[in-house]
């Protein structure tokens, strides 16, 4: 009597009888397929006379598993109630419930449903079948020295990477669900101690907000985290590399990960580090320089030189030199149209051969090198298309693009141009200028994450500046960077590194 | 409103900035010809004159700082309501505004001038004059932030313009400055009241100093912001008085630009043309202090939303620049507001710090 006197009040307290587990077999079966809306993936063990039924998804479980673990145990024998059961079962995940939706819920994610008849409780046991593929190596943003991993498609996968590069106690994963549908596992990792409280609170609260069916990709969650969606420069960095996602970690940075996505998103980030390279730190400090120093005027050239080209040719020439004029105009009198027309034109050209490359499978990629370099290059320029040396200027900042470590942040840079080209093909110098200011303006406007865009050269942290365009010895930056507002602020004791090194 | 103003923590800068914002609202359009307008005075000794207005601008920005440190956090529109009260501090707080658009007006208009004379002599001056302005609005509506971190590039990436002194350095004759002292004091003096529209742009003090993070160190960054702006002019000036005969001197408008002439790298010739294009990066940040000092006025004596206020004055600015489209008009303008820039920044600010003083001892006689 006790007993039904609870049992009654519990059925007050949650208004839909329909959300417990019914008691009997042809109940329960109905329900689950109903709730499943009959889908004929739909598997239901029967396992002897033992009164328990297994239901599951069976595109999702792991059939070997539930052979092995869960039938062949229990075939043959009859329990009386669920607690027995769980007793003789040897899975990892297992846990008892008494409702319904989370049940199906539990089937979705790769649980199977064990059910005994005139049971109100059942067991889940989790036995995912593993789609996907092993840990390879990391193709779009390789390098020489260094470790070559890259991460997978599975969460589980990258989080053991992770935790294999950091062990630390303090290393926290966070998990939260996005998309009402696609209902994906996004992980929130950072290091308790040097991460900014603030930072993941307000990151923690972004990725609670939002409201999207389905997120696919850590690239659209990227799309949908930052800060400003009018600006055409990345907020946050997305990368491949475990180590590179350690290394940021390590400096007080946050990063998130989508089941599903074999790209992190690592927050705040600046304007610089999208030209630094994981492999700066593993070679000598001089050559790092040299190589950060390099892809910065890469920058420059990439983003002006066209533009100089165009503005110099239009209105300027006085400030060519006579004998580089003389060479200039020589290759420049077969040309029949403008410099910015020839410009667009090449620069147009150069960008659909960078699109059917990237868009053609391996195989026939060859063949784009044949036709960009000998049909375009050669015979536009004998066919007077074209001048030699704009050809040599549109190759170099295509290269000058491409040396940009970031693959979203050389998208960028080739977008940028065309605005600089038309601009300086219509007001020349100024016009250029008036790029560049206002480039230098949206810069300066950017946040990530709350942190500036443009750090540590703007505010002014001068104590960065030595692991920014150029890195000096590691023994020196023993700082964490300020864009962070890492709450630990100091790697190491510089004065306790120095004595051993 | 209140006099005192605490500004939000996400808009307060670090002390040293001031450095960059001071040098770079001083450093502008006044450099590419100052050194003219300075000799037809005081002939060889003009470099005299520039010392001499430097001096005096260090003792300016002392009492100015010396205003400010009576009532704390503040700026000139909270101290005008203190001193003079609320509706003659409101009228006041207007002539303020008006006097720093007015500077933006001189500014927007000596370079687009220098800009149709050295590259573009037939685009029309509504075309600089809106690209210009639209590029002032993108600044000024990202804050003070933004404002100081176009002042601090600015700066950053112009240092290269300096290396280019070594070349008209190899044709200098230091004996033009010899006599020394051969004009009278009073030429001289006149010369150093000539430098106002080239040095002024310190009172942005006035309005910048609540921002500030640590406001003691405010007297030195000012200071030395100061200072370099009047090295790098006295270096200007030595250079030109002893490159340039006195009779080629009278007839060159623009002396720095022409220095520029003679700079030969094996790729480029005619570096004034680049340089005159990147003075636009040199008088940004001068454009946006100035809006932006004009609309915290309105903000801070009528507390109105500052968008509406950043869109009715580019559009008034932007009419006010297109009717002052020649030669004559603008040196009539450029007189008129030298005079009143003179008033306004070299000599309020002594009266300013009296009236304040009076003010502190009266209230706190009468609290007693």
């Amino acid at each position: 009597m006790f007993f039904k006197k609870l049992f009654s009040t519990k059925g007050n307290l949650i208004p839909k009888d329909q959300n417990l587990i019914p008691e009997t077999r042809e109940k329960m079966s109905t329900e689950f397929k109903q709730r499943l809306q009959n889908s004929a993936d739909i598997s239901e063990n029967e396992i002897g006379a033992s009164g328990i039924t297994l239901f599951s998804i069976g595109t999702l479980i792991d059939k070997t598993m539930l052979h092995r673990d869960i039938i062949d145990p229990l075939k043959g024998l009859s329990f009386d109630s669920t607690q027995k059961i769980m007793e003789h079962l040897s899975i990892g995940e297992i846990e008892k419930s008494n409702q319904m939706e989370k049940a199906v819920q539990a089937a979705l994610d790769g649980n199977v449903i064990i059910f005994l008849d005139g049971n109100s409780s059942v067991l889940l046991a989790k036995i995912p079948s593993r789609v996907g593929r092993s840990v390879s190596y990391a193709q779009n943003e390789s390098q020489v020295i260094g470790p070559q991993m890259a991460f997978t498609e599975s969460l589980l996968t990258n989080m053991t990477l992770i935790r294999s590069y950091i062990k630390d106690t303090s290393l926290c994963i966070e998990n939260l669900q996005v998309g009402s549908r696609t209902n994906k596992l996004v992980s929130i990792v950072y290091i308790n101690g040097i991460v900014s409280e603030q930072m993941v609170g307000s990151l923690r609260k972004r990725i609670q907000e939002i409201k999207m069916d389905g997120i696919l990709d850590s690239s659209v969650l990227e799309q949908l985290l930052a800060e400003n969606s009018l600006t055409i420069f990345p907020q946050m960095a997305l990368t491949e590399r475990p180590d590179r996602v350690s290394d940021w970690l390590l400096k007080g940075k946050v990063a998130i990960f989508v089941d599903g996505s074999s790209l992190a998103i690592v927050c705040p980030q600046s304007f610089m580090e999208f030209f630094q390279s994981m492999e700066d730190s593993n070679v000598n400090w001089q050559i790092a320089t040299f190589w950060r120093l390099l892809r910065f005027t890469a920058l420059f050239l990439s983003v002006f030189f066209t533009a100089l080209y165009v503005a110099s040719l239009t209105f300027h020439y006085e400030v060519i030199p006579q004998t580089l004029l003389f060479t200039l105009s020589e290759s420049r009198a077969k040309v029949p149209f403008p410099p910015i027309i020839e410009a667009l034109l090449l620069e147009f050209i150069m960008e659909l051969l960078r699109e059917a490359g990237a868009r053609l499978p391996t195989k026939v990629g060859q063949t784009m090198g044949i036709v960009g370099g000998i049909v375009i290059g050669t015979a536009a320029v004998e066919a007077g298309f074209t001048s030699n040396i704009l050809i040599i200027i549109i190759s170099l900042g295509a290269l000058g693009s491409f040396v940009t470590p970031s693959y979203t942040m050389g998208n960028v840079i080739r977008i940028v141009r065309f605005p600089l080209i038309i601009l300086a093909g219509f007001w020349g110098f100024y016009g250029m200028m008036f790029g560049f200011c206002f480039l230098l303006l949206h810069l300066l406007r950017q946040t990530s994450l709350g942190s500036p865009y443009l750090s540590p050269f703007y505010p002014p942290r001068f104590a960065d500046w030595k692991d920014s365009i150029i890195r000096l010895p590691l023994s020196i930056t023993n700082k964490r960077p300020d864009l962070t507002r890492a709450e630990d602020e100091y790697k190491f004791d510089p004065i306790k590194a120095k004595k051993h090194n | 409103m209140k006099v005192q103003y605490q500004a939000k923590p996400q808009y307060i800068l670090s002390t040293f900035i001031l450095f960059f914002i001071i040098h770079s609202i001083q450093v502008g359009i006044g450099i590419q010809g100052f050194q003219r307008i300075i000799f037809s005075e005081a002939k060889n000794d003009s470099w005299i004159s520039v010392v001499l207005a430097g001096v005096f601008t260090h003792i300016v920005v002392f009492f100015i700082i010396k205003t400010l440190q009576l009532y704390g956090p503040t700026d000139i529109y909270g101290i005008h309501i203190e001193v003079y009260g609320k509706w003659i501090g409101k009228a006041v707080n207007c002539i303020y505004i008006f006097y720093c658009l007015g500077m933006f007006v001189v500014i927007l208009n000596n370079y687009i001038e220098v800009i149709q004379t050295w590259v573009f002599p037939t685009v029309p001056t509504w075309l600089f004059s809106i690209s210009i302005l639209l590029l002032v609005v993108y600044g000024v509506t990202g804050g003070i932030r933004v404002i100081a971190g176009a002042g601090f590039f600015s700066i950053i990436l112009s240092v290269w313009i300096l290396s280019f002194i070594g070349y008209p350095l190899r044709f200098v004759d230091f004996h033009h400055l010899l006599p020394v002292m051969e004009s009278n004091i009073t030429s001289i003096l006149k010369g150093s009241y000539k430098m106002t529209i080239t040095l002024i742009g310190f009172e942005i003090l006035y309005i910048v100093y609540p921002f500030m993070e640590d406001r003691k160190k405010v007297i030195k960054y000012a200071h030395l912001g100061v200072a370099a702006t009047n090295i790098l002019y006295l270096i200007l000036m030595l250079l030109t008085l002893s490159y340039f005969s006195p009779g080629q001197l009278e007839n060159t408008n623009w002396p720095t630009l022409s220095l520029f002439k003679i700079v030969k790298l094996p790729f480029i010739e005619r570096t004034e043309y680049v340089a005159v294009s990147y003075w636009l990066l040199i008088i940004l940040p001068n454009l946006l202090l100035y809006m932006w000092a004009a609309v915290r006025g309105i903000k801070r004596s009528f507390e109105r939303k500052t968008k509406g206020v950043i869109w009715f004055f580019t559009i008034f600015l932007f009419f006010v620049s297109i009717f002052i489209n020649t030669r004559s008009k603008i040196n009539q303008f450029n007189d008129f507001f030298d005079n009143i820039a003179f008033y306004i920044a070299f000599c309020y600010p002594f009266i300013l710090y009296i009236l304040a003083l009076i003010k502190k001892k009266m209230t706190s006689l009468k609290e007693n």
